[in-house]
């Protein structure tokens, strides 16, 4: 076991690396030159040179990445180009709301989506499945913005139920961080919840048809404990993977779920950030949520033991 | 059970041969329990078999001739400022009304699909090209596989909208710069899909065979592997398309996309978001015709996974 937890943990090093590189290596992929682009339209050519400079451009490519990797392991994740201010800082700024953001979304989606999907795949190749289903194909295809929208114009606007922007800090308040966080959630939870319906009833049908769920219901054990003592538990281990690599979906949506309801969170950053062209800032954000997303991954994959005692490494 | 057109074959056996040997008693008219079943042929009964192809199908076909006729369906020119007559609300002049510049948003939404279904299907059948490389390369040679599936893996664990951003952020906006930095956050997706695939199929016997038989790599790729990729790599061109639609749109109402010249629905909501909440029609013609495509490309998607793979049917 915990030969398994230490060999897994190394297996992610590589991985980082992996990102590690591709993030940095970005700047020489993308076609044409970054440094006059950063700098803009109307910038002199001794803009484009100093921007250059301290992207590192006018020295080896290994040589800067090794730098640049170094500085990381320290912590520091470069320097804003508009406002000369530390990235790290800047995302520590901003983390809350987005933070916030996520786990709400996290915890909303997941409680809706497990039931719903257990509920289709019960009821499977009736209505309620048939809704579930229908409610699945258009969460995959209304973007998180347009879900946005509408629910800021039916619940906000028209309804008025809830406000329709903004965010107010955890410490002023339960009610009011969470009010202000519902629709966001929805929004961002909407193809998320979707995802996570769409493999609960897939798993759910699989495991239904097992030898056990009929013994279970020739000892006359209740529907209920059924379906969510022996049933799911047999089908946790998909679930969770999906709830894990979904992830990366609440991440990318953050961005706009943000710029949608007005939220001062790393998305919000990061928009800014494409509008002055501060890449420091924007390479920052995407090589943190990457780290982020592999070691969510990884805690997922070491929770699979716990989940299923048959898994055995 | 025989099928009822088999049981009225029989009758007409038997009363044929009753009519040849008329020492026999004629047989009885057996009776029709079902009615005869209408075997729907070609493409009528293929899309009478798949609801989801024929309505995604025909949306999409919408979708590509509003795309391809969008100046000779009434519209005006899409850039056209006109600051006398800005904000006004759908109309019978202005059906889908005007925005902020006075610009006609009908037109502009008509003009927008070009951008949607052009970044979709480029984005499609760019990464499908590169992922079946790369697939077919890491899946058949095994020494390759190692190396080619770590970057892959590092590559799939930036967001794919973090990781267009970041490209977007680097290079000037233009069309084809958002197809390029789409297509790059989609392929490692397709490759590691490529790469199952071949993984089963070199195992296969006929594949066995044709190496004994001397055929050169090449050609065993190319005859033998990849024409049985076609089939599930159709299916995931057009999720791919879908997302690819999404995202475009994404990265131009955050500012990130396509330059805000060209009317793509991305950029008439990000136009709109100032003033939604007075004119909301800005924000929800674009938003609406972009849901509806996405949904006729998804719907096309699950009725192609189906039809084309019977055993996946009913289970996701």
């Amino acid at each position: 076991m915990l030969n398994y937890v230490i060999r897994r943990i190394l297996a992610t090093i590589p991985v980082m690396a992996v990102v590690a590189l591709f993030v940095f290596s970005l700047l020489y992929i993308a076609p044409g030159d970054p440094a006059a682009v950063i700098a803009g339209d109307q910038a002199t050519p001794a803009d484009v040179e100093r921007i250059r400079q301290s992207l590192g451009l006018d020295r080896p490519f290994l040589v800067r990445f090794g730098e640049w990797v170094w500085q990381i392991l320290h912590g520091d994740l470069g320097t804003s180009i508009f406002t000369n201010l530390p990235v790290a800082d800047l995302i520590g700024q901003r983390i809350e709301p987005t933070l916030s953001l996520m786990v709400v979304t996290l915890i909303l989606a997941v409680s809706i989506a497990v039931p719903i999907g257990v509920l289709a795949a019960w009821k499977a190749d009736t209505l309620i499945d048939r809704a579930v289903m229908a409610f699945a194909v258009l969460g995959f295809s209304v973007p998180v913005f347009v879900v946005g929208y509408l629910l800021a114009y039916v619940f906000a606007l028209e309804l008025d139920w809830l406000p329709v922007q903004g965010y107010t800090q955890l410490r002023n308040g339960l009610w009011p961080w969470l009010a202000n966080l519902i629709l966001p959630a929805i929004a961002l939870g909407f193809v998320y919840i979707a995802l996570i319906a769409r493999v609960t009833r897939a798993t759910m049908l699989e495991v239904l048809q097992q030898d056990y769920i009929r013994t279970a219901r020739a000892k006359g054990m209740g529907q209920s404990g059924i379906l969510f003592l022996h049933a799911l538990k047999n089908a946790a281990v998909p679930i969770v993977t999906v709830i894990g690599i979904g992830i990366a979906l609440l991440i990318g949506g953050a961005v706009v779920t943000e710029s949608v309801f007005a939220i001062p969170g790393i998305g919000r950053l990061t928009v800014d950030a494409i509008l002055r062209r501060d890449y420091p800032v924007i390479q920052g954000i995407v090589l943190l949520f990457s780290v982020v997303y592999v070691l969510v991954n990884l805690l997922i994959d070491l929770l699979y033991t716990l989940l299923d005692p048959r898994i055995r490494y | 059970m025989s099928s009822p057109s088999q049981a009225t074959a029989l009758a007409t056996a038997e009363a044929v041969t009753a009519a040849a040997a008329p020492a026999f008693a004629a047989a009885p008219e057996l009776p029709d329990i079902w009615p005869p079943v209408r075997v729907r042929r070609g493409l009528i009964g293929f899309l009478w078999r798949h609801p989801a192809i024929a309505v995604g199908g025909a949306l999409v076909a919408t979708m590509l001739v509003i795309a391809l006729l969008a100046p000779w369906l009434g519209t005006v020119d899409p850039t056209a400022l006109a600051p006398a007559r800005r904000t006004r609300e759908p109309s019978a002049a202005f059906w889908f009304g005007t925005d902020m510049l006075g610009r006609d948003i009908y037109s502009r939404v008509l003009y927008g699909a070009r951008v949607s279904l052009g970044v979709g299907f480029s984005v499609a059948l760019l990464a499908s090209i590169a992922g079946l490389t790369i697939g077919l390369v890491s899946g058949f040679f095994r020494w390759a596989d190692g190396f080619i599936m770590r970057v892959m893996d590092g590559m799939m664990s930036i967001p794919p909208i973090l990781l267009a951003i970041a490209l977007m952020a680097l290079t000037r906006g233009s069309v084809g710069n958002v197809i390029t930095a789409i297509t790059i956050a989609e392929v490692p997706r397709v490759s590691r899909l490529v790469r199952g695939v071949v993984l089963t199929l070199r195992e296969q016997p006929y594949v066995d065979a044709a190496v004994a038989a001397g055929t050169r790599t090449g050609t065993i790729l190319l005859r033998h592997i990849l024409p049985n990729t076609v089939a599930p790599m159709t299916v995931q061109a057009t999720y791919v398309c879908a997302s690819a639609m999404i995202v475009e749109a994404i990265l131009s109402f955050i500012g990130a996309g396509t330059p805000p010249t060209i009317p793509s629905w991305g950029n008439i909501m990000a136009e709109g978001r100032a003033l939604w909440q007075v004119k909301p029609y800005i924000v929800f013609f674009p938003a609406f015709f972009l849901s509806l495509t996405v949904l006729a490309v998804n719907l096309l998607g699950d009725g192609l996974r189906d039809a084309l793979d019977p055993r996946m049917m009913k289970r996701l």
